[in-house]
């Protein structure tokens, strides 16, 4: 009789898979069940925006980083706008400043929630889905009503925002607010205690601080695994610190803790929010800025806390009125490049779980 | 596989099955909230951003478009096509106002560009086609699209300040533009001088 005898074999996990968010290519090892080593293939979604950047006005890049990171096109509205700016040296009236901060937490809100639904029904839970994207719907009805578009808003603009918001706005953002708070013991109910949920998240992908630090990785995977560090206290930008907030951190850094972060950090908006709107100021909405306007030579990084991690721009400018170079820097790309290494020695069912945790947006990483 | 460990722990995971289940449960005897969308129709939004329209005056029924060209240079997508050549007078002339909606990226820029209310973003939506040509509007198809649609007519009020209401043409556009928007000397400068430097 032949010796029996095991050997690894290689499967892809994606192009075309539904958790894997977009088009991300994993071609893991496998010895049996387990996964012994995972290897990212990426570019499938590749669309040259820095290079397309290149090649606009200041004015013309903001509906270009729009397609970043589609989800939160607020935030990438925000980091454009705020590296020109600072290349310019202009200043942002306050009013401006406070629209901004209530659009990037609503902005951040609504991503979480559909990291709430998008998460759980990776792993099997269909209603979560469901209940997301119905409060979800609450918010992006709020940016329609404000700049025109439910994802690509164009909103944020060098000195300013777009437009200011209609009459309406404030009562509806409060209702929207009050039905989120409502409805976070409902999130809450469906999951955090169920079972299978905790089976399938808890001590699953534990992700140790130290390699996140290495890897770059930020924002809420980060501090799900401990470490303190949130850009918007830590590197403040616009007006942040007038707010009463902190940032949540968890312990534990393993799928169940990636997703109570976001939860936290719902709860978190929603307080800036709130004081946002009341302490909203009367006055201009943006500054004087020509939009063929021509910043001196020089190079700028700025970067911001959105809600999958650190999402940053760098522009060189040469004193023309198109920027020299563009560079994006999303929090996704970071997230990605860790997970090989803390990802293995797990089922494939636990990867599709770290995987949706780690809330990796495709386009984000090919750009 | 649960971590029921022992009878009391496979009672708690019941217990905690039956909380979601209860929450779900509370859906059960309410009604559907969707909408039945070919009969049904959603309001759009005021400033929903839906297509690229050209606006006509409401008296005269003339397209509000001063050739100003504006709106092609804001234009990141260069979705917008325009040819308007100087007649005899120095007058422009409209000749052709292509939008190109397969290229458009519905950003808006265009219509903020605008000083005459002479373009904007309606919130048509209703416009796919299996046929990629049908996506190229030309003027007639703008002008047709854009009647009806509501606008807040920025160019009567300034209009009406001066007294002597002097016909759109090349000169009142720009010093209106540098009241209000105040683009960079290089700007104006070519706005006069016209499309020669797009080439
Ligand atoms: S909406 Fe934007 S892309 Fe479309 S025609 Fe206007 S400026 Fe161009
Ligand atoms: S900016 Fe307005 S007036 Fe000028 S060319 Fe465009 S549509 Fe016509």
């Amino acid at each position: 009789m032949p010796e029996l005898r095991t050997e690894e074999f290689q499967i892809n996990m994606g192009p075309h898979h539904p958790s894997t968010h977009g088009v991300c290519r994993l071609i893991l090892t496998m010895d049996g069940e387990k996964i012994v080593k995972i290897e990212p293939v990426i570019g499938y979604l590749h669309r040259a925006l820095e290079k397309i950047c290149e090649n606009r006005t200041y004015a013309q890049c903001i509906p270009v980083t729009d397609r970043f990171e589609y989800v939160t096109a607020m935030s990438c509205n925000q980091v454009f706008s705020m590296a020109a700016e600072r290349l310019a040296g202009i200043e942002v009236p306050e009013r401006a400043e406070y629209l901004r901060v209530i659009m990037l937490e609503l902005n951040r809100i609504a991503s979480h929630l559909i990291f709430y639904g998008v998460t759980a029904m990776d792993l099997g839970a269909l209603t979560p889905f469901l209940y997301g994207l119905r409060e979800r719907e609450a918010i992006i009805d709020l940016f329609e009503m404000t700049c025109g578009q439910r994802l690509t808003y164009n909103y944020i603009r060098v000195g300013g925002v777009a437009r200011d918001i209609p009459k309406e706005f404030i009562p509806k953002c409060h209702e929207a607010l009050d039905t989120i708070t409502e409805k976070m013991s409902d999130y809450e109910g469906l999951l955090n205690e169920n079972p299978i949920w905790l089976v399938r998240t808890k001590g699953v992908g534990v992700m140790p601080a130290k390699l996140g630090i290495d890897y770059g990785v930020s924002g809420p995977v980060l501090r799900a695994s401990g470490v303190d560090y949130d850009i918007r206290r830590d590197d403040p930008y616009s007006i942040y610190d007038k707010f009463d907030w902190k940032p949540s951190v968890r312990q534990n850094g393993d799928c169940f803790d990636r997703y109570l972060i976001r939860l936290d950090e719902i709860k978190q908006s929603i307080k800036i929010v709130k004081q946002a709107l009341d302490g909203l100021p009367e006055g201009d909405i943006k500054a004087k800025v020509s939009p063929n306007f021509k910043p001196p030579a020089g190079e700028v990084y700025a970067r911001v806390e959105n809600s999958r991690g650190e999402l940053g721009i760098y522009i060189q400018s040469d004193g023309g009125k198109k920027p020299l170079r563009v560079k994006m820097r999303g929090g996704s790309y970071c997230q990605l490049q860790a997970l090989p290494y803390f990802g293995t020695d797990c089922f494939i069912a636990d990867l599709v779980a770290i995987f949706a945790t780690l809330d990796i947006i495709l386009p984000e990483v090919d750009r | 596989m649960l971590d029921g460990t022992g009878s009391m722990g496979v009672f708690k995971d019941i217990k905690n099955l039956l909380i979601g289940m209860r929450i779900t449960g509370k859906h059960l005897g309410r009604h559907a909230i969707t909408l039945q969308y070919p009969e049904q129709k959603w309001t759009m939004p005021e400033r929903s951003r839906g297509v690229v329209v050209l606006l006509s005056d409401k008296e005269t029924g003339e397209l509000n478009c001063t050739s100003c060209m504006l709106c092609m240079r804001a234009c990141p997508t260069a979705a917008i096509e325009i040819d308007a050549p100087r007649g005899e007078d120095k007058k422009r002339t409209l000749k052709v106002f292509n939008v190109d909606n397969a290229l458009c990226c519905y950003c808006g820029l265009c219509e903020e560009a605008c000083n005459f209310s002479a373009l904007k973003m309606a919130t048509m939506y209703e416009y796919s086609t299996p046929n990629k040509g049908d996506l190229f509007w030309d003027m007639k198809k703008l002008q047709e699209a854009g009647r009806d649609v509501p606008y807040e007519d920025k160019r009567k009020k300034k209009k009406a300040k001066p007294v002597e209401a002097a016909p759109i043409n090349e000169a009142t556009p720009v010093k209106e533009d540098t009241k209000t928007d105040s683009p960079p000397p290089d700007d104006k400068a070519s706005d006069t001088a016209g499309k020669e430097d797009e080439g």
